[in-house]
Formats: C-alpha cells, structure tokens, sequence
C-alpha cells in the first residue's frame, strides 16, 4: 500500500508565513511555526480526530465559526489565528467548563505536575471560575483493574481511554457509559479491565482519573528523572522511557518509537519490571492476582503470557536463598546447598572449573543478553577454550548459507511493512505472545489500511504457499512474519528452504514494502546470532574455523558425557518460560544439567531449575541495569541505556566474561563497555563504522546504512521511507 | 386558502391503507417520475424550491444534486425522530397518512440514485411504527418497494428502524451513528452525510414532511409548487401549535402568511382573559418571540429576520400566567437531560445554566448571575460539535434578554422570601 | 433525573473475569430471542446496525436491559457486553434498573406542562408508586402537545389528561384493557378546520389500542 506523502504547503499563522505538509491537521502544522494549539481529545495515535473537547477552538479567516484546529487539515494559502481575543475567550472558557466539575485535589494527585489540564489551565485558562456550584463528589480511586485504578471525579471526558479499548487494543471493554454530564467511564457491570495492552490508557490520560495502582503516590514528578532505553523482555524491543527515584525504576513509559512501537507498550513490559528487579518476596508468592487474570485472558486467546516466572514457595535454605528471589550476589553451591559467597571466590572457582572442562565447555546465551555479552562470550568460547559449542539459538542451528539467504537486506522487512503492506502472512507465530506490539500494529494495518492477515502453521508447506498466493492476490507487497519454531526440527532447513523460494516466487526482495519478518525464540535473537553465537559461524556470520555442536546436541553430549560443562548466559534450560526450555525435547535438559560436572549462570532471579543444578550463580540485572546494544528483529540495532544501580553485587555480564577470560589466560582487551560496542561493530562486517553515537535513542537499521551486506553485494534497498 | 397538499383526505377513513390511497391518486406520482430520468425528477425537486422540514431549511433538491454520481452504495435516510419539544407534525403523517412518505421516499431515492433506504422513527412512536410496518408491507406487496420497482430497473429496500429515546438521535449524525448501532453522538462535519454517511457511504436524510411533500411535487410540477408560499419559503408547511392556545393541533398553512393568523385565527389564541406573553415560533430550540413579533410573516426568511427560526414549525404560545424562570429551567433542564455528552460546552454548560436557574428559582442567586449566565451561553453558542447546545443557549439568551426585569424581581421575591423563612 | 448517575461510585471486581464476547458454548440464549436478533440482524448491511432492536426484544423478555440479557445480546450479536451497555445506558427507554411491567410515561415538557403536566404527574406517582407492577416516569416531549397533558401508557398515547383520570388510567392498564379509549390519541382527528373535516365529518373512532 502507498505510504502517505505529502508536498509542502505554505499558510499564515498569527501573522507568519509557516510551510508545513499539506492537509496536516491544523494543531500539527502549527508546531512548524512554534505555535501551540492547546488540546484534550486529539491523539492522532487514536484514529481520526472526534473533536470533543473543544479545547483547540482556532479562527480561520473565511469561515464564521470558529473551527477545531484537531481535525481542520491545513491547505495552501489559509489563514489562521491562535491569539484573537474571540480564540481566547473560547479557550478560557472551554478551560472554565472542565474545571467545573473537576477536583482541586492537585496536591495529592499522581499527575500534578505532568498534567496536561494543570498546563492548559495555566496557560490558557483564566486562573478563577464564576462557578460557584458545590462540586460533584464520588467515590475515589476506584479499581478498574488489578493494575489501574480510576478516579472519575477527575475525568474530563475526553474519550482517549475508551478510544484505545475500543479504536487501538480493539478489546472493547472500555466504554463510557449514561449520557451528557452522566456520563462516565466503566466496564461492563464491574468486570475488571483487563486485556493485554490496558496500561497504555494510563498514559493517555490527560488527567489524574487513571493511574498506575503500582505508581500510585510512589513519585512525584520533581523528584525523579526519566532514562531512554529498549525493553528486552521480547523481541519487539519496544522503546521505553524508565521513571527511575533513588536509582530505582519506578515505573515504566512507552517512548514512542514509530518504526518500533508506534508508542504503546504491552502489560508485561509495562508492568513486570519491578517484580524483575525486585525479585518475587515469597509474600507475593501466589498471590498475583494479576498474572492470574492475565493468563485467563490469554487462554482466553486475548490475553499475554504470564509475566516472569511466577514464585514458587520458599524452600527451606538457611541461607534465605529461595526460587523467585532475585539473585544480588554470587551464589555457589557447597555441600549440596546455594551459598552467597564473594565475587573472588566465585570467579577462581569459575575459572577453575572451566580450566578443567577447557573445550569440553558449551555455552548458551539468550533472554535479555546484549550484542557485547553475546559476542564476548563466544571469543571465551573459542579464543580462550578453544570450544565452538555455543548458540543462542533455542531451537537449534541452520545451515549458514540458509542464515546468510535469511539475513539479506533486500529480503528483510521492517516493522511499518506490516502497517502498510497489502498482506501479511503470520507463519508458525502468534504476534500477541511472541512479539505483543506487533499485535497492535496488525490490526492498524487491517482497521486503517485494509492490510489482509493469514495464519498458518509451518508444518504443511502446500498451506503456506496457498495462502501466500491468495493474499499476493490483494497486492504485491506481502510479508511473511514468522517465528523461529518454523525453522525447528529435522526438517527444518527443508521449509525454510521453501520459505526462501517463496519468498523468491512472489519477489518479496524486489518489492518496497514486502519481505520477510522474523520473530525470534528470544528476545535478542538476531543480535546475539549476528554477534556470532552460533556454533556454525561467526560474527556477521562469517565462515567459522571448525563447526560446534549446536543446543540439541549440547543436551545430548552433556547427557552422554562428551561435554562437561555448561556455561549459562540468562538462559535456563528448565524454566518454565525459557525458549530454550519450550524448544528442548522433553527432558533431555534434566538429565544433560544433572550430568554435567560445572553448572555456571548468569542469572537475575533464582529459578527453580537454576537451584536445583547450578554449581555457580552469577547476579545478573535486568535491562534497566545494563548497558550495550541489542538487534530488533528487523534489524535495527538499538541501545540498551543503564537506568538504574545495579542491585547488591550484580556484575554486568560483559566484566564477568572478561575477566574469567582474564584469568584463563586471554585478555579479550575489553576494558568498558564502550570499547566492548566498539570491538563488536569492528567485528561484524554490516556494523562496520557503527557508533553508539549514530545508534542514539532510535536505533539504526544496519540494512539502511550504505556498506557491504551479507552476501557481499551492497544492499539493493536504501533508507528510503527510513 | 390554498389546497391542502400534505392534508388532503388526511382524516379519510383507512387512508393509511393501499386500498384508499390509491384511490385518491397514490403512489402515482411514483409512476410519473419513473416514467422521467432522475436527473428530471431532480430538477423538479430543485425547481419546487422545497427547504426542508426538519429544522435546518435547507434546500432539498440543492442535497440530492450533493449526493455524488457513480456506483458505490448510497443510502437515504427518513428522520422521522421528531422530538423537538412542541412538534408532533410528523406524527400525523405517519399515523395517518404513511403511504405519501412510502412513496417520496421512493422518488427520492431514485431522484438521489439510491436503493438502500431507512426510516429512523423515534421509539416512543409505537402507533405509528406499527402503521408504517403495516403500510410498508402492502407496498412492497404492490411492487411499490422492492426488485425493480414497478417493473422499472430502480430497486429499493426500505427498513424502518425504532430509536430508544434520545432526542439527538434527531441531529442528522448522531441519527446516523444511532443507525448503526452506536451511542447517538454527532459527529464531526465534514464530511457531511451526502458525502460520506451510513456505513461511510452517500447519503440523503430528509425529514418526514420534507419527503412527504415530494409526491404533491411531481404531481404539481416543480415550477407551480414554487409558486405556493413566498419567494424563499416556497410551499404549505405543517405547523404544530400548542401551549396556551384554545385549539392546540397541527394544521397546514401556506408558508408567509402572518403569525397572527395561525396563534389567533387557527388556533383560537390563548384562553379568555390571558395575553400572551411570548412564544417559539419553531419549536424550544428558537429563540422566544414576543406579542410584538406576531404580525412576522410565518417563514423561514422573515421568522429570522425577526430574530429566531422557523425550525421544525412548531408554535409554542406561553401565556402571562407563566413566570419566564419556570419557562428556562424547562428549557434548559430538557437539553441537559438530552445533551449527549460528548463535547464540553454543551455537556458544562448545559449542566451549569441548570444550576444557576434553580439558584435563581431558591432565591440564592443575584442580578449578577443573570450576566454569569448570559455569558456561559454566549459560550456555549458556536463552540460546540453540533448545535443542540445552541439549542439552549439561544433560547435562554432570549429570555435574559427579553424579559431581565421579570428575572430580576424574581431573583429579589425569591430572596426576601427565603429571609422571611429564615427570621420565621 | 437522578443528580447521580448509580455507577460513579461502583468499582471493579478483580476477582471476576475480563467481559469478552459471551461464548456461545457457555451462554444461554433462549430461542425466541435469538431469532429475533438475528433476524434483524439480516436488515442491515452491517450487523451493529441491529443493536437497539436487540436490546429492545431482549428487554421485553427479561423486563428490563439487565447483565443477563445484555451477555445473551452480546452472545448473538458477537460484540462485548460492554458494547451492549453503553449503548443501552445512552438511551431513555432501556432499562438498566429493574421496572414494573407496565411503563407510564408522562410528559412534563414545556407544552405539557403548561397545562398542568406537573400536577398530573405527581397524581400519578401517587397511585402507582409503590406499584411494583408500574414504572412512572418523567418524559421529555413525547411528541403530542396536541392532548397536553399527556402520557404514554404500555407506548399508547392517552390525553389530554385530568388528574381525576389517572385512577381509571392505571386500572385500565391493569387489567390489561385499552386505557382510557375515548382519550387515546388514535381517536383523533387532525385540528385543522380546513383539513377537509366537513368532508369527513367526525366518524367513529378507530377502534382504539392495548
Ligand atoms: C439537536 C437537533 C435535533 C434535531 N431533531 C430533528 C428531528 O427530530 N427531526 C428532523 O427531521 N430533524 C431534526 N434535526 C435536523 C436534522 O439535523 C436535519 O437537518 C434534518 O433531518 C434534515 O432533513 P430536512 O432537510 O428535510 O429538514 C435536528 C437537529 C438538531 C441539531
Ligand atoms: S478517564 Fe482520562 S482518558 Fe478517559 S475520558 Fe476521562 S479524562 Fe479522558
Ligand atoms: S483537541 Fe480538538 S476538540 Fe479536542
């Protein structure tokens, strides 16, 4: 589908002569002539304009009424006025008529200080009121949900919230309720308010009436300070902005990232951070109703998979060490039982135990591992211990040559592709659980565009290209989005073979807007792999000396014998929401963990799994701890930015690698994080000349810059459209 | 006196079945205008210089000629929501008469290219829905709705949907909205309905009279229909008068002829030994009208010109028994009560006009409110989404006004009377 | 009208379950009203359109819009109960509250109550509020200022009204006869003289409605 474009036009605003993109609405265009055009309801994020509040009343010559500049598109030649007196009597009294009803409870409230109305009221308002009516009062906070709490006396009825539920999420649950000053926003005869993307409408909310029932009076907005970073916890690698007080993340923000998020951010990434960094107190231990609802939901085949593994009871350690806790010192096993030793002793007796096992050593990475850890683990693999044997790949490794076909720039589509394609065909993954923003993006792409979806299962390939056909029917640009189960098993590389003859039957590589989308089993899949854990290349893929054993056959040899030990990067081969866990043939990871001699993780919070076998427990942070790089699926390498202390003892992953290295002998000649980037896009071919600083706070598409791609030719696609 | 055109037979026994209205003519206008193109029938249409019935008085050939040319599915829709307070012409008709609006609408729907049409009749209108299913079957058995309308290659369906209560459903979107399905709430303009309406498609919404008319038109032609009434205001126009008058009724007047004659010569004025004190000459939503104003010519141009709206045609005569504050609060409580929410000025402001009314009422309130009040309604009146807060806002501005003193000494009564009820 | 609407004050249940659309597997939908909704379902090009006809038939069988029969619309439909119940609460003649069998709405618009609306009414709440057979209410122009003061009885327009008819209104209603027949609005013939009345000189009633 043809993206919207739009030639510039020139009109008048308060007496200056601003160019701004045509049919623009007039609120946009008046930002090109640093005008600010006060507004409520307008969210273009929302879908079309409803004009409702009023707020954005502007005067355009021509036309008697007053117009609402929110859904007035601007044209060539208009002339516009902001600061009329007959403009600023409508704003003051539109500002008049909110706060009439509303509370003057400011000084309790979550969003003094970010408040939209306070700041419209402030500098457009007309600092008293002539109402002198007693005010309405109602129960307040009210729960809407486990999660959000509502406060309706504050409501100014601005309809974002239920827009979203009803527009955006499309769960409909949301909805307003009785009529004219009645009315109210509620759910359906007091059902909680619960759908995989709910937490957004607290940040549409231009008032206090919905707030985060975890933030609640946790901050105010003069004491805390805001840190850009990407959340790991799947692939989509939304960005976020991490409201951090006392070194502590508070809560989580999206920070809108078209060609990523689009600006909304799902539940779990939204809300499982605290229990991530905090750990789950045995307190809680059961006791999340949340997670429960949720998983209702999504069996309910609307919901999102239950957020970090939920705690089991507390077992009976002396030590305090229990499932669930998180991990904030280095632990090793000692007479059968998890002690927290000292960092010294931890690293000898690593190093000492890899010393032993040298290239009989295997290494998985996964989950929230950086670019940089990725990449320094593999050289300790292969330059210190001379062992091949890593990947990161869940589901076992693919032939290099179908990886590098995979990888090529022409073929790759990005995350706006699916919005605006004609078609889109999901492969062996379900968007809502693998990679939830994408869910969202889909159904814009079907509600605004027409965007026609397919889903099928890999397993019959004669489906697969059916489907493909008949949705090439609807136009020439189709994606394929699929996930990495596709290419599993013994017959894997067979249908991905025929993925890639597809691919090449429709043109997808020739097309604008059309190709292939891979969702990855973790959630730095791409990173990791294009960092070189993999057991059968290198970094950027390249043609490695001496192929390894790939995870199914590490199971194996563990279990066998053959390999020793088991070098874990936040990979657990037992949890219960662990890729690596799901992919593995069922339990071959038990009997490989239980036989093999050195058990080492770098974990954040002590699973089941990790208590039971390993021998050596490292404290690793979540996302908002780390800094270094991560891969979006499409290939966007993005910066993950530290936000927070790290907790207790916690070492990022990178200084462990280094310094075990170190001690074995090599000097991986990393000594900060930055170098360890630096030495990363030296490495990998198609991140040559990469800089954190070019990456900045949207990321960059190593397919858009101009260098040699991975098959050697230079990238048939430019940044167009980028 | 000219003929009655939408009166004619109107109290005929069985008029509202097939059998008499054909025999009194019906349905053969229909024959006539499929006999022409639709480009004919819509120059007929123009040239009747028809404006609509409904509130707004807009040309009614000018809207059809809107509705774009080409295939995609267009709509037209009947308004038959009448809840204007003081309007119950459209009533009538439906209850009496249901096959002339069966069959203007099927001219206009040919006329505007259409063959999908709706009629969204208020639910309160049992009766009269019941008439109209009735009326509807027997047209469609007649061959007068349905697959190629009688024999011509014009098809037609045509469902009459029941509101639930809620006069916004009268305002042409937020009816549409209703339509589908949704809360009433208007929508933003543009698009306007002829452009993109029901279901995103065309669509043509006309008032039950308006479309009733059209039958006489055909009949009559164009050029001679135009020749009723007065220049701009061309035609007869039902209008309903009622309050303080001794016959209150619907009756069918030629549009410009003086005010006067239809409060006092029709409708027998108000009752022995009462004067009037002022009157709404097209429904609550129009400005209030005074003695002064009764020699106004009763038409859409000079009912303006004299400072309010001819609206739906609907009279109301309030006599000088009525204290004015009563009079607002009626007003204003109705259109809080019917207000749809959805934008601030007229969800506050109706709300807030409410609350200072009855502060007056109790006595609590001073001269100074009267200006508060004025000016929330000067607020109110263009800023909104669609223009039921005018609605109430113009009214009430009119009685502030027009009749301040009378707001004035109440305000003082009211508050000695509450002091004396304090000392008491 | 009510100066609170009941619900501002009503939180969530987070112990109860999100409200999605009602399956079909688990959710009782008595026969007759599901054909009715899917009949008239079939009269518009898109199926939302048949919302207040739904809502209407199911609370002609429940007695009033309440979260049963708003789940077995929702079911039929395949929209959220929530849908279902913002337009039901939008509009004035569904019932989110449980209300006597028989409605009795009395106009208290300005035409009507200049001649006496207001008094009519409260005679009416006298007889019959604590009817739990009746559901008095308030009306905002009902369209027939011609027979202020009126009112709507089970939808049949009766005026204009004294307050010495409302006994007999109210038991007329109960016994399920026509209310007060020589007072029914479908009587009536059109006000104006000229309306070639003389033509058809005043004729026996049509037989008037229940
Ligand atoms: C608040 C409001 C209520 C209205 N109610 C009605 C109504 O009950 N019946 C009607 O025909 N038009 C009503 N209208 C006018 C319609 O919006 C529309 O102009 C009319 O139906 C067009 O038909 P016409 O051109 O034949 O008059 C209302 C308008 C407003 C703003
Ligand atoms: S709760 Fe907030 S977002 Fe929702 S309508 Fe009210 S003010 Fe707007
Ligand atoms: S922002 Fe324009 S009406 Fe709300």
């Amino acid at each position: 589908m043809p993206r919207p474009q739009h030639n510039t036009i020139t009109f008048t605003i308060d007496g200056r002569e601003v160019q701004a993109p045509e049919n623009a609405m007039l609120v946009d265009a008046a930002k090109h002539g640093d005008v600010e055009i006060p507004v409520f309801c307008y969210e273009p994020k929302l879908g079309n304009p409803v004009g409702a509040c009023r707020m954005c009343l502007v005067e355009i010559e021509g036309i008697g009424k007053l117009q609402t500049g929110c859904s007035t598109p601007v044209k060539d030649g208009m002339v516009v006025h902001t600061q009329s007196e007959r403009v600023k009597e409508a704003q003051r009294s539109v500002v008049e008529f909110l706060l009439i009803n509303h509370p003057l409870d400011c000084p309790v409230c979550d969003k003094g200080g970010e408040c939209p109305l306070q700041d419209i009221s402030f500098g457009w308002g007309d600092g008293i009121s002539r109402f002198i009516e007693p005010k309405r009062h109602f129960v307040k906070p009210l729960e809407l949900s486990p999660k959000i709490a509502i406060d309706r006396e504050r409501c100014i009825l601005c309809y974002r919230c239920v827009r979203f539920s009803q527009e955006v999420s499309e769960d409909y649950q949301l909805v307003l309720l009785e009529r004219g000053a009645h009315s109210f926003v509620s759910t359906f005869d007091g059902h909680p308010y619960v759908a995989p993307f709910s937490g957004n409408i607290i940040e549409l909310c231009p008032v206090g009436a919905l707030t985060s029932r975890s933030y609640r009076f946790r901050a105010r907005p003069w004491d805390i300070e805001d840190a850009g970073s990407v959340c790991t916890l799947c692939p989509a690698q939304c960005n976020v902005s991490l409201t951090v007080r006392d070194e502590r993340v508070m809560r989580v923000l999206a920070r809108e990232n078209d060609e990523v998020d689009d600006g909304w951010l799902c539940d779990h990434g939204r809300f499982a951070y605290p229990a991530l960094a905090r750990g789950t107190s045995s307190a809680e231990a059961g006791g999340d109703r949340a997670s429960q609802v949720l998983e209702q939901a999504s069996a309910a085949g609307n919901g999102h998979p239950p957020s970090a593994e939920p705690p089991t009871a507390p077992n009976a350690n002396p030590h305090g060490v229990h499932v669930g806790m998180r991990v904030s010192e280095p632990l090793l096993r000692d007479g059968g039982e998890l002690r927290p030793v000292s960092w010294e002793r931890a690293l000898e007796e690593v190093a000492a135990m890899l010393e032993r096992a040298g290239a009989r050593t295997a290494a998985l990475a996964g989950s929230g591992a950086t670019n940089e850890e990725g990449f320094l683990l593999s050289r300790l693999m292969r330059e210190t211990l001379g062992s091949p044997h890593v990947d990161s790949r869940a589901n076992g490794a693919l032939a290099l040559e179908l990886q590098r076909a995979l990888a090529e720039p022409r073929l790759q589509a990005k995350v706006s592709d699916l919005e605006f394609a004609h078609g889109v065909l999901v492969l062996d993954c379900d968007p809502l659980l693998d990679a939830p923003i994408l869910d969202l993006r889909l159904r814009k792409g079907a509600r605004r565009h027409g965007l026609e979806i397919e889903r099928v299962a890999g397993e019959n390939l004669r489906a697969m290209r059916e489907a493909a056909l008949r949705l090439s029917e609807a136009g020439a640009e189709l994606v394929i989005l699929w996930g990495e189960r596709f290419g599993a098993g013994s017959d894997g590389e067979e249908r991905v073979r025929a993925l890639l003859a597809l691919a090449e039957e429709l043109s997808l590589g020739e097309i604008d807007g059309a190709g292939l989308l891979e969702i990855p089993a973790t959630s730095n899949g791409r990173g990791l792999r294009e960092s070189g854990v993999l057991p059968n290349c290198g970094p950027g893929l390249s043609e490695g000396e001496q192929d390894g054993l790939d995870t199914h056959a590490i199971a194996a040899a563990l279990a066998s014998g053959e390999l020793s030990a088991l070098y874990l990067l936040e990979v657990d081969p037992l949890g219960r929401d662990d890729p690596f866990a799901a992919a593995a043939a069922s339990g071959s990871w038990a009997d490989a963990l239980a036989r093999a001699s050195a058990v080492v993780a770098h974990a954040t919070l002590l699973s089941q799994g990790l208590a039971e076998h390993a021998n050596v427990i490292f404290p690793a942070g979540p996302y908002a701890e780390k800094e270094g790089t991560v891969t979006h699926p499409d290939g966007r390498v993005q910066r993950v930015r530290r936000a927070a202390a790290e907790a207790g003892l916690t070492r990022s992953g990178w200084r462990v690698i280094v310094e075990l290295s170190l001690r074995l002998g090599t000097d991986l000649d990393v000594r900060t994080e930055k170098e360890a980037s630096r030495q990363l896009f030296e490495a990998v071919p198609f991140y040559a000349g990469l800089t954190l600083e070019e990456i900045g706070g949207r990321g960059v598409r190593w397919q858009e810059r101009e260098l040699v791609a991975v098959s050697g030719e230079p990238p048939a696609r430019g940044d167009e459209r980028a | 006196m000219t003929d009655m055109l939408l009166f004619k037979d109107i109290d005929e026994p069985g008029l509202k079945t097939l059998a008499v209205y054909e025999a009194r003519g019906g349905y053969d206008s229909l024959r006539k205008a499929l006999a022409l193109t639709p480009a004919q029938v819509l120059e007929q249409l123009e040239a009747s210089g028809l404006r609509g019935r409904g509130g707004a008085g807009f040309q009614m050939g000018k809207k059809v000629s809107f509705l774009p040319q080409g295939s995609m599915e267009k709509y037209l829709v009947c308004n038959a929501d009448e809840s204007e307070p003081g309007t119950f012409k459209d009533r009538e008709l439906l209850q009496k008469n249901p096959h002339v609006l069966i069959e203007g609408i099927a001219i206009a729907a040919y006329a505007a290219g259409t063959d999908r049409s709706f009629i969204y009749i208020r639910g309160e209108y049992v009766l009269q829905a019941d008439v109209l299913d009735a009326a509807l079957a027997e047209a469609r058995e007649a061959g007068y709705i349905g697959e190629r309308v009688l024999d011509s290659d014009h098809s037609l369906t045509l469902v009459v949907h029941r509101g639930a209560g809620a006069y916004i459903c009268g305002e042409e979107t937020a009816l549409l909205d209703s339509l589908e399905g949704k809360r009433g709430n208007p929508r933003l303009k543009p698009p306007f309905p002829a452009n993109q309406g029901l279901y995103q498609g065309p669509t043509l919404i006309n008032n039950v009279e308006t479309l009733s008319t059209v039958p006489s038109i055909i009949a009559l032609g164009g050029e001679q229909y135009a020749k009723i009434g007065v220049e701009t205001s061309t035609g007869t126009k039902l209008v309903s008068v009622s309050g303080h008058v001794q016959k209150p009724g619907n009756y069918e007047i030629e549009l410009g002829i003086p005010s006067r004659e239809i409060i006092y010569g029709l409708a027998g004025g108000p009752p022995e030994g009462r004067e009037i004190k002022c009157w709404f000459p097209g429904g609550s939503s129009a400005p209030v009208l005074t003695p002064d104003d009764l020699d106004v010519p009763y038409d859409f141009d000079s009912v303006a010109k004299a400072g309010s709206m001819l609206g739906s045609g609907a009279i109301i005569v309030v006599d000088d028994s009525t204290p004015i504050v009563d009079l607002a609060l009626k007003v204003a409580k109705f259109y809080r009560h019917e207000s749809c929410g959805k934008c601030t000025p007229c969800r506050e402001g109706t709300n807030w006009t409410v609350k200072m009314l009855e502060r007056i009422d109790s006595g609590e309130a001073t001269p100074m409110d009267l200006d508060i009040m004025a000016s929330v309604q000067e607020h109110i009146i263009g800023n909104c989404l669609c223009v039921l807060g005018d609605a109430m806002a113009m009214p009430i501005g009119s009685m502030i006004a027009k009749f301040r003193e009378e707001f004035e000494e109440h305000i003082e009564q009211a508050r000695v009377r509450q002091e004396l009820a304090a000392h008491a | 009208m009510p100066e609170r609407a009941s619900g501002w004050d009503r939180a969530s249940d987070p112990e109860k379950d999100p409200a999605l659309i009602p399956d079909p597997a688990t959710t009782e939908v008595p026969p007759e009203l599901r054909k009715r909704i899917e009949d008239a379902m079939t009269l518009y090009p898109e199926r939302h359109s048949a919302a207040i006809p739904a809502l209407h038939a199911a609370q002609e069988l429940h007695g009033w819009c309440s979260p049963e029969a708003i789940e077995q619309v929702a079911c039929v439909m395949r929209v959220t109960p929530a849908y279902l119940d913002s337009v039901a609460s939008f509009y004035d003649m569904l019932e989110k509250r449980p209300v006597g069998k028989h409605s009795v709405y009395v106009c208290t618009n300005i035409s009507c109550s200049l001649r006496g609306a207001d008094a009519l009414l409260a005679m009416v709440r006298e007889h019959a509020d604590d009817d739990a057979d009746f559901n008095v209410r308030s009306f905002e122009c009902l369209g027939a200022c011609d027979i202020a003061p009126m009112a709507s009885v089970d939808g049949v327009y009766v005026g204009p009204l004294e307050p010495s008819d409302v006994p007999q209104l109210l038991d007329d209603a109960r016994a399920g006869r026509p209310v007060l027949p020589q007072k029914q609005l479908a009587t009536r013939l059109v006000a104006d003289p000229n309306a070639n009345s003389q033509e058809f000189p005043a004729h026996a009633p049509e037989e008037a409605r229940r």
